[in-house]
């Protein structure tokens, strides 16, 4: 039997203009267009939002969680941290 | 007749319609064929009922009856929807085909009353404006993509639209007090209304591979479904409000 299910898209979402688009979830959808209507149902009905994105999820390349050699830190890299100032946690603005 | 019949007349019959056919909506919370349909109809749902309310607060002083009481209490003769809100939700491309022709009506009907010589009615129709436009890019877009999908979502899609039609028709009922309502410039009438409907749906639905019975000059062939402006309703309105106001009237006049 052929899978008929319709492929999904990652949604990011905004606050007010200015912040950041943060991933919210997906959805299922046939196309573009129907995935940013349907992602309005899921992820903005409720919160308040300036602005969605939609991906292809197939579209977006990642990272292997089996591979342990991508993010390896295997030597002393202490000496990079910046430690003698606050480097405050701050968005774009 | 008292000078404010008419309005009543109208108002009741769009508040109606709202209540009854967000209520059949409603049916697919938990059901429809895919989660995210069944959110966006639940959703669309919740928005016709919310309309339907912003109607009966407007009849509240001119009936006497609270929102609450017109949609839960008043019997079904009472009621002024079209038959065509009334009917069972059917499959979903049922579902799809009467929320898009709905909602195509609801552009022209509202467009109109954004002109109305009624302030309450302007006000009104410019608040549900945008919402219905959401309805109907996303109601269009479903009709358009199902009607050029695969032979059986078309096939479905035409079967629903030749019951749909006829029934759709019911929507341009005219009122008692239509030519009053047109005289004061309140509203332009249900005749004028069904002709921008049609314009704006031949070609879409055209555009879906699908088609409906009209002439070569956009007059509708066929009986249309009447009965419901004058309270000749079918036994599926009674079924309806038997649903929606049961637990209403589990305990009349509940606080909660």
């Amino acid at each position: 039997m052929t899978d008929t299910q319709w492929s999904t898209w990652e949604v990011f979402h905004q606050t007010k203009r200015g912040d950041p688009h943060e991933h919210v979830g997906s959805v299922h959808a046939p196309d573009p267009q129907m995935a940013l209507q349907l992602a309005r149902d899921q992820f903005a009905r409720r919160l308040k939002c300036s602005s969605l994105w939609v991906v292809r999820t197939s579209d977006i390349v990642m990272t292997d969680y089996q591979d342990p050699t991508f993010f390896a830190q295997t030597t002393d890299k202490s000496y990079r941290d910046p430690k003698a100032f606050d480097a405050p946690e701050k968005r774009h603005p | 007749m008292s000078s404010s019949a008419p309005l009543i007349e109208l108002l009741i019959a769009m508040a109606d319609d709202e209540l009854v056919l967000g209520h059949r909506d409603a049916e697919w919370t938990g059901h429809a064929p895919i989660l995210e349909e069944d959110i966006a109809f639940s959703n669309i749902a919740q928005d016709e009922i919310g309309h339907s309310l912003i109607w009966y607060h407007l009849l509240e002083p001119l009936t006497g009856l609270t929102p609450d009481q017109a949609a839960f209490v008043r019997p079904a003769k009472d009621f002024r929807c079209c038959r065509f809100v009334a009917y069972p939700k059917g499959d979903f491309a049922y579902t799809v085909v009467r929320q898009y022709l709905f909602d195509e009506a609801e552009q022209v009907r509202l467009t109109a009353l954004a002109e109305s010589t009624n302030e309450q009615l302007r006000q009104a129709a410019a608040k549900l404006l945008p919402e219905e436009t959401y309805h109907l890019l996303h109601t269009k877009g479903l009709v358009e993509r199902l009607g050029r999908g695969t032979d059986e979502s078309r096939g479905r899609m035409q079967a629903a639209l030749d019951i749909a039609f006829p029934q759709a028709l019911g929507m341009f009922e005219s009122l008692s007090s239509e030519d009053q309502l047109i005289r004061l410039g309140i509203f332009p009438g249900h005749r004028a209304l069904q002709r921008q409907w049609i314009e704006r749906i031949l070609p879409v639905l055209s555009g879906a591979s699908l088609s409906v019975g009209v002439d070569g000059s956009g007059r509708p062939l066929g009986q249309p479904d009447l009965g419901g402006r004058i309270g000749a309703h079918t036994p599926y309105l009674l079924e309806a409000l038997s649903d929606l106001q049961r637990v209403y009237n589990s305990e009349p006049g509940a606080i909660w």
